[in-house]
């Protein structure tokens, strides 16, 4: 199963991201839509729009556990999954003084989880399945490496992280965690 | 890289020896160390630079730095802006925004250092704690001691002030006459800033000289918030 996450500056600009396979196994989850949904195959949006809809599941079952393209795993829908989860934080982090909120948001197979660090970055976290102990170690994980890439002088926080060390840590994390 | 520095080109060593044996070269203000040196050190270094991400960051929860260093770089600091400033208005302005450097950094490792030992690392979302910790704990990390006082503004709700009876930068400045409006604590004001911007609650951070008879260089760091900070502090009440 896969894991993407996104970090975010203070001001909401992507600075990091980060595709994960796990080689856990993924937890079935049922989409209800998925059953009773007509194929528009013929649409140039088709892709998008079963990814929405969340028909995308279904397919990829029937098809057999090959490698999983298209559908709800398209990166220009993750992306777009992770951009409306962002309200559902933003919300929850003016009530909710914990760092972690676990489980912000839910779409389709992805469960959205967030980590606002206390200079109010966002990690962003879509999931498949139920991990809340993994993800927040995971997310501590990647917490002291983001403070680290801050005390950097040289970093500002508009940037992206574009260290290699950085990205070696925050997979050597998936890999322990998720 | 190594290999361009094994085989230098011979035109190459023979002006960085001259250049090393002139007298301006040797004669300069901060006898900077020659080109030739600075090859040997990069060589000899290489390979051995520390990682910023191997550093343990509790290493320096306890470290202190010299007084002396501080205010020496401080007046640098603030040499340096003055030169490039027009105005005292200027001036304070850069200043506080050198110090909102500082602040997202100090807020960030400080709270990391509480924090990420706990199970359920909490962020401050209240305006009061948030304040009360800026004057505690921010006031710790960075200068040592606690602030001297924490006050509401009785005229303007959406004021506080935070007292600081002696501040530690300002402890070797003399403001001259006709600067005398200037508080170099606009450097603190940035700092604070910072840290309230990162919490969420933005606020325009002024600093100003209130000396008393007793401390004569008491500053008073002004707190104006935005009044969406305000109006959701009501909310959550």
């Amino acid at each position: 199963m896969s894991h993407h996450l996104f970090i975010l500056s203070p001001s909401d600009t992507p600075i990091y991201s980060l595709t994960y396979s796990s080689t856990k196994p993924a937890g079935t989850i049922s989409s209800p839509l998925s059953s009773n949904l007509p194929t528009w195959s013929t649409s140039a949006f088709a892709g998008t729009l079963t990814a929405l809809s969340g028909a995308s599941s279904q397919t990829q079952h029937t098809s057999g556990g090959g490698v999983r393209i298209g559908g709800g795993q398209d990166r220009h829908v993750i992306q777009m999954i992770a951009n409306a989860s962002l309200d559902a934080v933003e919300d929850v982090m003016r009530k909710e003084n914990t760092m972690y909120l676990k489980s912000v948001d839910k779409f389709n197979e992805w469960t959205v989880s967030a980590f606002i660090t206390p200079g109010n970055s966002k990690f962003i976290l879509l999931h498949e399945g139920k991990n809340d102990e993994g993800i927040r170690g995971f997310f501590m994980e990647v917490w002291e490496l983001y403070v680290k890439t801050m005390m950097n002088p040289f970093y500002s926080a508009q940037r992206t992280v574009r260290s290699n060390v950085f990205d070696g840590r925050v997979r050597a994390a998936a890999k322990k965690y998720l | 890289m190594s290999s361009a520095y094994a085989h230098p080109h011979p035109r190459l060593v023979s002006s960085v020896a001259s250049a090393a044996s002139s007298p301006t070269a040797s004669s300069s203000r901060f006898s900077l160390p020659s080109a030739a040196t600075l090859v040997n050190a990069s060589k000899s270094g290489a390979g051995h630079r520390p990682n910023i991400y191997d550093r343990n960051l509790n290493k320096t929860r306890v470290a202190e730095v010299s007084g002396s260093a501080f205010s020496f770089l401080f007046s640098e600091v603030v040499q340096y802006t003055q030169k490039r400033v027009s105005g005292i208005n200027d001036l304070e302005r850069r200043l506080n925004t050198l110090g909102y450097r500082v602040g997202i950094r100090v807020l960030e490792l400080m709270i990391w250092r509480a924090e990420s030992s706990s199970k359920m690392p909490k962020r401050e979302i209240r305006l009061l704690p948030a304040l009360m910790s800026i004057h505690t704990h921010v006031w710790r990390a960075v200068f040592g001691r606690p602030a001297d006082a924490l006050e509401k503004s009785v005229e303007n709700a959406d004021e506080y002030m935070i007292i600081d009876n002696d501040p530690l930068i300002e402890r070797h400045i003399s403001v001259p006459k006709d600067l005398s409006q200037l508080s170099c604590s606009s450097f603190t004001a940035g700092i604070v800033e910072a840290v309230l911007d990162g919490l969420g609650l933005p606020a325009r951070v002024t600093a100003h000289s209130t000396p008393t008879a007793q401390f004569p260089s008491r500053t008073t760091i002004l707190v104006k918030l935005e009044k969406s900070v305000l109006e959701r502090e009501d909310l959550l009440k």
